[in-house]
């Protein structure tokens, strides 16, 4: 057997060797104008978002449970449920060049066998229908979410942390799964440039975000003695950054951070709502009644991110990209203001 | 004779009241010019809301600077030598650890924002169960400090900042008063950091901080029971309450060191790294015996 030169110390297991030195990992280069793309869950606010901002581009075709009233002319649409076999046909007749997957359910109004079907098995089979079809690229819209806020988090978690929300959330671990799903997807498959975003909290018009919900409330409740740093991005970026990654072909898992970071309390004010402090003890028996009876949006286990930061470092994006948020804080703020 | 006795307090009170009404509110409001002079030329950089991204505000440390600066300038009385040793940039402040509360690491702090140049922010690392403490977390963070995590130390020193460690952590903290200026073992974390960030070490050593709060033992199966990690006992504390909490008015003598700058593996073995520690360690030493030698009295 050859011996390849050794660098550095002796190698213990020369046997192990491979015959051939590895092939470098496939450069991925970005779209080309004119691909096709398939944006599944068209109509929600971040999908809407994107095709706009990149229907110069692409030829787009989009895929919702739900119709879009006014859509552009040139965007075809497919109205069809992801978990019923149709949807597969959607893939067969537009056989994408590219994919952005954005059909998640985040609220709680469903219940979670439904969140499970579509979050976790619908992202499973639209990466399986992607490879069939010989899809180029794929962008997963995640989020930052998924690291958990925990009292022990660094400031500035990097993509390598581990994805940890389940630990005190367990509510949301269908969307840890999916991240981790398609982060399964990504090694597998090299030839596929793949790229998984983790946007920070996002604000906005267009987005109906958990977070932009809970800051339209006149009265914010708050835990009282606690006022974690929390970052947010306008969804105008948030779409800028989906542009970015298919134009870049950019093969990762990335966090995306947005202009910065304020107290929470900070951002309740500048929003234009009142923070009402409660006890946690009392916050967390009265969400959990109120949550079960259908009158509060989130369960208990959100109340770590009223205590405890889940801010990202999102310099490896940027670095890869050259993506920088156009808004500021001001500007995102304004956009949720009532 | 009892009625001597009843109304001394009463005297004491009047003539501190006395004194304070001369000298103390004109004080108070020239340290508040320089605190707010000094905290404009700060380096950090801060966003539209007064933060950097690490939660520090700028309006919450202006006030809690002006209560811990009067403790500075007028309970332990600190006198700084060679403040201008403290180099620009990133920093890594090594120092003893001593006196059962923390109180010489807001006094170094206090020394590098009143009498640095530029004045500086000195960036803590907090223990992981502060962020749990109802308004703890938001005083430590918007002050300056944050969880003692390796990312963020590492992300404060490519910004630039300064950190202070004290490597000898709780083993120093709660040593008992024939144990001072002995300093305890230094754990390696803070090498390896420096090592791999390219940081300048700036050895220091803090005279009085020792002999603030004499400790007579540390009762650990208390502190196991009560989930403290350690409960010392000290000439006034606990037999006098809350009130026995209050450090002696010792002086305070801070010396800052030759910034120490190593080269290096940041993943060399134990032995590689403790040798450079000891360095450090023994740098340490060397300044407190210099520092101790040259002291007259422990108040002033």
């Amino acid at each position: 057997m050859a011996r390849f030169p050794l660098e550095g110390p002796e190698q213990l297991f020369h046997f192990t060797q491979a015959a051939t030195p590895p092939k470098p990992p496939r450069a991925h280069r970005g779209a080309e104008p004119g691909e096709k793309l398939l944006i599944t869950g068209i109509a929600g606010g971040k999908g809407r978002l994107i095709a706009r901002r990149v229907a110069d581009f692409f030829q787009i075709a989009g895929v919702d449970r739900v119709p879009w009233q006014g859509a552009p002319h040139n965007v075809r649409l497919h109205v069809v449920d992801l978990r019923k076999r149709k949807f597969e046909d959607v893939f067969r007749t537009e056989r994408p060049d590219a994919l952005v997957h954005l059909a998640f359910v985040r609220h709680f109004r469903s219940d979670p066998e439904v969140r499970h079907e579509v979050n976790v098995l619908g992202t499973k089979k639209v990466l399986e229908y992607a490879i069939a079809q010989g899809v180029k690229r794929i962008v997963v819209v995640s989020s930052s979410y998924v690291y958990g806020a925990l009292p022990d988090n660094p400031y500035y978690v990097d993509e390598d942390y581990p994805l940890n929300v389940s630990r005190t959330y367990p509510e949301v671990r269908d969307l840890a799964e999916v991240d981790q799903l398609v982060t399964a997807f990504l090694w597998r498959h090299p030839e596929v440039a793949t790229t998984i975003l983790r946007p920070v909290n996002t604000l906005g018009y267009y987005t109906h975000s958990t977070i932009g919900h809970y800051l339209k409330q006149r009265y914010v409740p708050t835990i009282m003695g606690f006022n974690p740093m929390v970052q947010f991005i306008h969804e105008e970026d948030v779409a800028e950054a989906v542009a970015l990654a298919l134009q870049t072909g950019a093969h990762g898992v990335f966090n995306v951070a947005g202009p910065g970071a304020v107290p929470l309390k900070v951002a309740i004010r500048e929003t234009g709502g009142t923070a009402v402090s409660l006890p946690e003890s009392f916050a967390r028996t009265a969400i959990g009644q109120l949550f079960r009876l259908g009158l509060y949006p989130t369960p208990p286990g959100a109340i770590n991110f009223l205590k405890y930061p889940c801010t990202i470092d999102g310099g490896r994006f940027a670095r890869e990209t050259g993506f920088s948020p156009l808004f500021s804080l001001e500007d995102t703020f304004a956009s949720v203001r009532h | 004779m009892l009625e001597a006795v009843t109304s001394l307090p009463f005297a004491a009170a009047e003539s501190l009241s006395t004194t304070a009404g001369g000298f103390l509110p004109d004080a108070i409001g020239q340290l508040r010019h320089e605190i707010d002079e000094r905290m404009l030329r700060i380096p950090t950089r801060l966003n539209a809301y007064g933060y950097d991204p690490w939660g520090f505000h700028v309006d919450t440390t202006r006030r809690s600077t002006l209560v811990t600066s009067l403790l500075y300038r007028y309970w332990f009385r600190v006198e700084t030598h060679g403040i201008d040793r403290l180099p620009p940039g990133r920093a890594l402040l090594i120092s003893n650890h001593a006196g059962q509360i923390a109180l010489d690491a807001a006094m170094i702090s206090l020394a590098c924002f009143l009498e640095g140049e530029p004045p500086r922010i000195i960036r803590g690392m907090g223990e992981y169960w502060l962020p749990t403490v109802p308004w703890v977390n938001i005083i430590m963070v918007r002050t300056g400090s944050v969880v003692g995590t390796r990312k963020n130390c590492i992300d404060l020193l490519e910004n630039e900042e300064a950190v202070i460690a004290f490597p000898e952590g709780i083993r120093g903290m709660n040593k008992l008063i024939w144990e001072r200026y002995q300093l305890q073992e230094f754990g390696q974390g803070f090498m390896r950091l420096a090592l791999e960030t390219h940081t300048p070490i700036v050895p220091i050593a803090v005279v009085g901080s020792e002999e603030q709060a004499p400790g007579i033992a540390n009762l650990r199966p208390l502190a196991r029971l009560l989930r403290m990690p350690a409960f010392p006992v000290t000439l006034t504390w606990p037999w006098f309450g809350p009130l026995g909490m209050v450090p002696l008015p010792v002086k305070y003598h801070i010396y800052f060191g030759e910034p120490l700058q190593f080269e290096g593996n940041p993943s060399d073995e134990d032995e590689v790294i403790a040798e450079k520690v000891e360095q450090v360690k023994g740098r340490i030493a060397t300044m407190l015996a210099e520092g101790l030698a040259r002291r007259r009295s422990l108040f002033w």
